[in-house]
């Protein structure tokens, strides 16, 4: 087994005494894409804020590279695209090569100009994402999956060996949608890049992963799509009695633990 | 009641013209520069103001300044100490707590970072008020401080604010990625590892110094005019952030120019004519827009 980039071992967290994860015992391994799913209000966000440092668990330990997070400071080698993404502010006066570059200012530190090397760096990260066509065009004018394209880049910029998306395909079409699978599933491969994704869609990341965990406050199911299809309907059957297994994709509401 | 805004009536007119004006005559090459001074580092301040929902924020510590020069004025009067000090300083160190206690607000308040402005805005005011109603009446005139008088700035103030904003300057060139950075998504920003507080404060310290340097050329009413109306125009024309920046530069240093050369010649207000320019160039552009594009409308219509 290769070193784990993202380890989670007995974390326990909740807000305001109500309980949010418990004991979560989950690793990322090195060149490893793993899809994290779980209902709305089971704590993926949660569990992804825990793994970046941004909040402190109750109890148990988070490391990064082997590191505590408490200690990890070297965040160029991981890159975040957040839920947020998809709702910036679309009137903000920036071209793609604009914020694509904004990706590099962690990894540069303060008082280091973007130079000859960085900007190969920029124009590759560009050309890899099929968006040199538009790295002068203003961001709010692209398409969203353009945009959601253009927000991977500025987290791949830095040459991260972490890639974490948080539900990076809300608000974003169908079409997009599988494109964008597409395109994680050529980075998974092609560069080796660990990647962490919080998603709804179920059905679309199975083909791309290398393994499923599900989550509802604990981890629930974790192992390979294989696995999981295998055993769907078992993993995917509620506590309370309801089968929701063959579910629609309404967001949130596909599955109940 | 008669109000007598400072600017007008300062200056005759003289068949000589503005030019010579110039030449001649140190308090109006001091006018030219301290307004070509404002002219440059308010929009480069107020560029990322604007861009991060924040503009009012200026207005809000243009209200503290005001209650700090009250109380720079009242030290004046009872504490021999404070006879040196400019009311201006101690409205300047006013608006960097001003701006340190609305960070802190943001924070408290992260779903609601709006409400920073109201609160300090309200709070300067009120603080503002009652300084001025204590001290009883000030022998200098405090619509000087509200209105502007750029005609009255001195030989000292002028290096001050010369030093302030290169001060400024050297703030929004080293932290230039940062602020872009934090401007653009604050939370990428903050995961990806720059130090995000002290970026804002420094960045905070630089609003304040603008803020401070404006109050002469244009007075604290006015003050966010000049770091808003450019950007506001820019924004208009401009796809990428560089270009917003040069052409609020372009569209600030020109009110200020036409804005000085108008209020000479027809014996306004030089701060409120400024600030009137600023608006005619947004209005123009957006009218050009609007020209533009029913121009484009009518020759597809005729092609079809």
């Amino acid at each position: 087994m290769r070193e784990a980039v993202l380890r989670l071992s007995g974390v326990t967290f909740s807000y305001d005494r109500h309980p949010v994860l418990e004991g979560i015992d989950l690793e990322v391994a090195a060149g490893e894409f793993l899809g994290l799913i779980g209902p709305n209000g089971s704590g993926k966000s949660t569990l992804v804020q825990l793994s970046l440092g941004r909040l402190s668990p109750d109890a148990g330990s988070v490391y990064l590279f082997g590191e505590p997070v408490e200690k990890f400071r070297k965040w160029h080698r991981i890159g975040y695209v957040s839920q947020k993404s998809n709702s910036f502010n679309l009137g903000f006066p920036a071209t793609v090569y604009e914020v694509v570059a904004s990706g590099l200012t962690g990894k540069l530190g303060l008082f280091r100009r973007i130079g000859k090397k960085e900007r190969a760096l920029i124009r590759d990260t560009l050309e890899r994402l099929g968006l040199s066509d538009i790295a002068g065009a203003n961001i709010g004018r692209l398409s969203g999956g353009q945009q959601q394209r253009t927000f991977i880049a500025r987290a791949l910029v830095s040459r991260p060996e972490l890639l974490i998306l948080d539900e990076p395909t809300v608000g974003v079409d169908a079409e997009s949608v599988n494109q964008f699978y597409r395109l994680l599933d050529r980075l998974h491969r092609e560069e080796d890049l660990t990647i962490l994704l919080i998603t709804h869609d179920i059905d679309e990341i199975t083909a791309a992963v290398d393994r499923i965990a599900l989550l509802n406050r604990r981890i629930r199911f974790c192992g390979t799509p294989q696995e999981f299809a295998a055993r769907r309907g078992e993993v995917l059957w509620v506590e309370d009695g309801r089968d929701v297994s063959h579910a629609s994709r309404v967001p949130g509401e596909e599955i109940r633990v | 009641m008669s109000l007598t805004v400072p600017g007008k009536g300062a200056v005759r007119q003289s068949a000589n013209g503005m030019w010579e004006m110039i030449l001649n005559y140190d308090f109006m090459r001091r006018a030219v520069l301290a307004g070509l001074i404002v002219g440059l580092i308010s929009p480069l301040v107020g560029i990322f103001l604007v861009v991060r929902r924040l503009s009012l924020i200026a207005d809000a510590l243009a209200h503290v300044t005001l209650s700090g020069v009250a109380a720079g004025l009242l030290l004046q009067k009872h504490v021999p100490l404070f006879q040196q000090v400019s009311p201006l300083h101690v409205g300047m160190v006013f608006s960097i707590g001003g701006a340190m206690f609305v960070e802190q607000l943001r924070r408290l308040y992260r779903t609601y970072q709006e409400l920073a402005i109201p609160v300090v805005l309200s709070g300067g005011i009120g603080l503002g008020v009652v300084l001025i109603s204590a001290a009883d009446g000030f022998n200098v005139d405090v619509a000087g401080y509200l209105f502007g008088s750029i005609l009255a700035v001195g030989e000292d103030e002028l290096w001050w604010m010369i030093a302030a904003a290169g001060l400024v300057l050297a703030v929004i060139y080293l932290f230039y990625k940062e602020l872009f950075a934090l401007s653009f998504d604050e939370e990428s920003a903050v995961i990806s590892g720059i130090p995000h507080r002290w970026i804002n404060l420094l960045f905070s310290f630089a609003v304040a110094l603008v803020i401070a340097a404006s109050i002469r050329v244009v007075g604290i009413l006015l003050v966010s005019a000049l770091m808003t109306l450019p950007v506001a125009s820019a924004l208009q024309i401009s796809g990428s952030f560089r270009r917003t920046i040069l052409y609020s530069l372009l569209f600030s240093e020109s009110a200020v120019l036409c804005g000085l050369a108008a209020a000479y010649y027809l014996d306004w207000s030089s701060g409120g004519t400024i600030v009137l320019v600023s608006v005619l160039i947004l209005v123009s552009i957006l009218a050009a827009k609007r020209i533009r594009r029913l121009l484009i409308l009518k020759s597809r219509q005729s092609d079809v």
